[in-house]
């Protein structure tokens, strides 16, 4: 028999090509992310003349990136452990409702007059707990979180518009005095932060207003928020023990729990998880603006989804990061609001982008699936 | 003598009215592989579910070490020191080598569940776990997903190891694998044997690779031990005959022939 000599001295190991860098890099889930991130800040860069990044439009794109990230953050991580949340948008709506409510009628029980404070964590704990609780459905009755959601998308709204229409006489709430004047908790919601970088900017001789005087004073405080609960995920997904079980839950559920996971603890407190970040996306729009809507978050929950996706997370669970969120949202959230800066431009093609984009998005991640699992 | 690591004294399995297991004696040895052979439904399945704690017995006695134990649950099982490996070897492939080596034992810093895991420390760990039985994954942090169908039944092995098996138990280990693949699951079953502390379980329908690699064997026909005894015990023929469940080959043999008469 002859044998060549390389054959001989060959393994299965060899077999893989690890590659370089670049090789490496492609395998990232937030690759194709970061590349339509640069593209989109490129274009509207130029198309805008430069406004969409001045004080007030960098301000005004950060406020609506913010929004996104928040959600999209926390339905990544649920993604990733194999659920969808559909409700997050309906939460969003039902915690406004609750939170204004209780400012402008009181606490429910004759508790009396509501603070900041008390209307939301009274409001917290009620949404956590219809998180806790779809998450219990989930995986007491085996449905898909698909349909337990989408159960709850409209349940809960139903319930906004109902006590709404019941307790107010109509389905919006305006004319609550503007708490974070007087309240350090509802400044830390509807205020400003991150002052200091626009002073930099002032001192440094920009961001000057046509009176001479400094122009944006901060950005609006949701994106001190988005920053820490995407740092805070990122830190739990790619560092810790939970983050991990995160990982194994979407993967195999099967074989998570035969290693020890606790799967289902994972899925409730991730439901539990989108909850919250839904309550904190309507307290910073009820402390910003001090009203509140019935149809508030109305489709949230589809662009956290699609945000989810577009920054690499796969819809079958198992792979994703918080990073590409965060570019995910950068795109989402400037072609948004692009409108504002291009005036050319119809406001409804920010849809037609989401579309296109979500279908790229799954394209590409299929194949980076492929790619990781398929390899021999 | 030397105390079996896991003695099973007249154990019966009854699923209803259906006896799936009438009565099974089985020593199994450290440092031993350990065959289990029988045809499809002849219980060697439920077998090793009563071993590592998915089923009870309905009677008689499973001994660890010589005491009697009673499993109530796959985690007690795998707490005496019975690790099994499933033939989906409950791997995560789009999760790197070392997420899955320490899928749901993580080493971590701090409190848990929110823990940092020490990444390098599991890294290096997994890497040497795997070397030790016969694998170089030079990369731990590469995907499951790209290894071979031989170097996960390593990795399965492997974390079974390191996470205190004295006993593996191994369903077909090798039926969905590639010629090639087959060898390599049973050197590296060979490097668990060199330890000398480990008894292996080794459940087949390869008469060849239980030749290759087993030191004492156990039939099992209709949920029966029809047959067992040491390499040396049996000889080549006995294997095949009691392999087919006790049929004589001669008796197969004349009915084929008689059918193509026909
Ligand atoms: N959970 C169960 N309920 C009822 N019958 C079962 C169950 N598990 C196994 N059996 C029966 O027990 C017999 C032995 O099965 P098994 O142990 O899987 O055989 P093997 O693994 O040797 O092919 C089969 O006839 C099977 O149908
Ligand atoms: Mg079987």
């Amino acid at each position: 028999m002859t044998q060549t000599q390389a054959a001989a001295g060959r393994r299965e190991t060899d077999r893989l090509n690890k590659g370089g860098t670049l090789r490496r890099l492609s395998r990232r889930p937030e690759i194709g992310a970061f590349a339509v991130m640069v593209l989109v800040v490129a274009a509207i860069a130029i198309a805008s003349g430069g406004t969409a990044f001045n004080p007030l439009g960098l301000k005004n794109n950060m406020a609506v990136i913010a929004q996104f990230g928040i959600i999209a953050t926390a339905a990544c991580l649920l993604m990733i452990a194999g659920e969808f949340d559909l409700s997050i948008g309906s939460m969003i709506g039902f915690a406004g409702m609750s939170m204004t409510m209780m400012l402008k009628w009181g606490l429910p029980f004759g508790l009396g007059e509501a603070t900041p404070f008390t209307a939301f964590a009274l409001t917290l704990v009620m949404t956590l707990g219809i998180g806790w609780l779809i998450g219990t459905i989930v995986v007491r009755s085996g449905l898909s979180s698909f349909i337990v959601t989408l159960a709850f998308l409209f349940f809960l709204r139903g319930v906004t518009e109902v006590a709404f229409r019941v307790i107010n006489n109509s389905t919006q709430i305006s004319g609550l005095p503007d708490y974070k004047q007087t309240s350090w908790f509802a400044d830390l919601f509807g205020g400003q932060t991150f002052g200091w970088f626009y002073d930099a900017w002032f001192w440094l001789g920009g961001n000057i207003n046509r009176a001479g005087a400094q122009w944006v004073t901060g950005f609006d405080a949701r994106v001190m928020w988005w920053i820490v609960i995407a740092l805070a995920a990122w830190f739990v997904l790619a560092r810790t023990q939970a983050g991990n079980w995160i990982f194994a839950t979407g993967d195999n559920r099967e074989s998570a729990r035969a290693n020890g996971v606790p799967v289902n603890k994972v899925r409730i407190a991730l439901f539990m998880f989108t909850a919250f970040a839904a309550t904190i996306f309507a307290a910073c729009q009820v402390f910003e603006t001090n009203t509140a809507d019935a149809s508030k978050g109305n489709l949230k929950e589809l662009e956290a989804i699609a945000i989810a996706v577009v920054g690499g997370t796969l819809m079958t669970g198992g792979f994703g990061s918080v990073l590409g969120v965060v570019f995910g949202a950068i795109t989402f959230g400037l072609v948004a609001n692009a409108v504002f800066f291009i005036p050319a431009i119809d406001g409804s093609y920010y849809r037609v982008f989401v579309g296109a984009v979500l279908l790229l998005a799954v394209f590409l991640n299929e194949n980076l699936r492929k790619r990781i699992t398929g390899g021999l | 003598m030397r105390t079996p690591v896991i003695r099973t004294e007249r154990l019966i399995k009854r699923f209803g009215p259906f006896t799936a297991l009438n009565g099974i004696d089985l020593e199994v040895y450290a440092g031993e592989v350990h065959a289990l052979l029988g045809d499809n439904g002849a219980g060697k399945s439920t077998l090793i579910r009563l071993l590592s704690g998915v089923h009870q017995p309905t009677e008689g006695q499973i001994y660890v070490d010589g005491e009697p134990v009673s499993f109530r649950s796959p985690r007690d099982a795998s707490k005496a020191g019975i690790g099994t490996v499933y033939q989906d070897l409950a791997l995560n492939p789009l999760m790197s080598v070392t997420r899955n080596f320490f899928m749901g034992r993580e080493l971590y810093t701090g409190p848990r569940p929110f823990g940092a895991l020490r990444m390098a420390e599991m890294d290096r760990i997994t890497h040497d776990e795997m070397i030790k039985i016969g694998i170089d994954v030079s990369d731990p942090q590469q995907a499951v997903g790209t290894m071979s169908g031989g170097q996960r039944q390593t990795l399965a092995i492997a974390r079974a190891i390191y996470f205190g098996a004295k006993v593996l138990i191994l369903d077909e280990p090798t039926s969905a694998l590639g010629q090639k693949q087959q060898m390599e699951v049973l050197k590296t079953m060979m490097r668990v044997r060199a330890r000398g502390d480990i008894a292996i379980i080794f459940i087949t329908h390869n008469e060849v690779h239980s030749k290759l690699v087993a030191d004492r064997f156990t039939f099992l026909a209709l949920g029966e031990v029809i047959g067992k005894g040491s390499r040396d015990e049996l000889a080549g023929e006995d294997i095949r005959h009691l392999m087919a469940g006790g049929v004589e080959m001669r008796d197969l043999e004349k009915e084929l022939a008689d059918i193509q008469a026909m």
